[in-house]
């Protein structure tokens, strides 16, 4: 596969995804993201290196994990210790219900299976907050209505619940969700993007977007950290070494 | 845990949920006036694991770190396939999951019994045996007659390994 070469902005799309999910990071908490994660692996590398410190990491399946079995992972986010996970899902819709499961509308016949969520619909209901990446912002992604919910965004407040969504990241923009209105609200457009063309590129209406601001572009030390120590140690670390050579601009 | 059933925090309001009938939504008993999912208890009649290797006593080591334990106590009868039998195993020897005895019912010498996937340290997936396989199963007649050749057109686990393990599976695992 080819190298990921730098656009006109000086950085990618998975460069620019990974710096915003490092800023979801806090420092002394606990953050984990799954297995075939390599967008928040780097995110949560990267914010080791330079805002969070002393934050704890979980990167499943990489050096990067404490536990040798998921029993551990899973009982951990049941306690509430788990301050900030992240996911992905093949649909994320309006309500900030996401789909790993499958496609079609009838769901004894769908178009097309996907492996399902391990675990995905129980800790997105027990992370103190769950930040979605998707790396493809389209109206068949971000979508009014998912084919099948993996996990819901909202539950009764009389259901037992410890957290829940926090944000959508994707290339072109960043949704907020307000857990009042139980609604995914467009909260910052990426540099190189415009409202409109991401009001086009969403399949569910984002309401009034004229006074939404742009996202902060990444620094100039977040991307030399994220290109100088976040990338060699993903390769001598094997944490999604390949993805990191190709992905990230060697430093 | 011998448990008849155990509560979950999560599942509500997911198409899963909607779609089981092994779990349901219930208050708590103790009066918080919370509700949360209940599972009922998986008991299965017989769990099949692969390994590394046993001893003849039933004594497991996996090789890598595995969700297996948990299964094994809960099913009431254990059959372990491994790539190799030696003379003993412990749980200091042991590498990755251990499994004692008194949880195995039965031990079968199976080499490549992974196959067509991969067994950590040993040996890769077969991937283009997992592509045949993925395609056969996109209609019930193709799945039938991948089954009709893999399972039920082969003598024994040898048959099956002579015809269908690659020789670069097989070297790569001795």
């Amino acid at each position: 596969m080819s190298v990921n070469h730098l656009d006109s902005r000086g950085y990618n799309d998975d460069e620019l995804m990974a710096v915003l999910l490092s800023r979801e990071v806090r420092d002394g908490e606990i953050s984990a993201c799954g297995a075939l994660s390599q967008l928040p692996a780097t995110g949560l590398l990267l914010a080791k290196h330079t805002h969070a410190p002393d934050a704890e990491l979980i990167i499943l399946n990489t050096v990067f994990r404490p536990f040798h079995t998921s029993r551990q992972f899973h009982f951990l986010a049941q306690r509430g210790e788990l301050g900030l996970f992240f996911v992905s899902g093949v649909q994320i819709d309006r309500r900030g219900n996401y789909n790993l499961h499958q496609l079609g509308e009838d769901p004894d016949h769908p178009t097309m299976r996907f492996p399902g969520g391990y675990g995905g619909g129980m800790i997105y209901y027990c992370a103190r907050r769950t930040v979605v990446f998707r790396t493809e912002h389209t109206r068949r992604s971000l979508v009014e209505h998912c084919d099948f919910v993996s996990a819901a965004g909202a539950t009764p407040p009389d259901v037992l619940r410890l957290g829940g969504p926090s944000k959508v990241v994707t290339p072109k923009a960043t949704l907020g969700f307000d857990a009042v209105a139980g609604e995914l609200r467009l909260e910052s457009v990426h540099p190189g993007h415009t409202r409109d063309e991401v009001r086009a590129n969403t399949g569910f209406d984002l309401g009034d977007t004229s006074t939404v601001p742009d996202t902060g572009a990444p620094t100039s030390e977040e991307l030399r950290v994220l290109r100088t120590v976040v990338r060699p140690l993903m390769i001598e670390t094997g944490t999604y070494a390949r993805w990191a050579e190709r992905a990230i601009a060697a430093g | 845990m011998g448990v008849p059933y155990v509560p979950v925090i999560g599942l509500v309001g997911t198409d899963l949920l909607a779609r089981r009938d092994d779990m349901v939504v219930a208050p708590d008993p103790f009066g918080s006036g919370l509700k949360s999912v209940v599972a009922r208890a998986m008991r299965p009649d017989v769990a099949v694991f692969h390994a590394q290797c046993a001893d003849r006593a039933g004594n497991v080591s996996f090789g890598y770190h595995v969700e297996a334990v948990m299964l094994a106590e809960a099913s009431a009868q254990v059959v372990v396939t491994v790539e190799e039998i030696v003379d003993r195993v412990t749980e200091k020897t042991a590498d990755g999951a251990f499994l004692p005895s008194i949880l195995v019912d039965a031990v079968v010498h199976a080499p490549f019994g992974a196959h067509p996937g991969g067994l950590t340290g040993r040996y890769p997936v077969d991937r283009d045996a997992m592509r045949a396989y993925a395609a056969a199963a996109q209609s019930d007649e193709t799945f039938a007659a991948w089954l009709d050749e893999q399972v039920f057109g082969v003598e024994d686990h040898d048959d099956y390994v002579e015809r269908f393990v690659p020789d670069a599976i097989c070297g790569s695992g001795r």
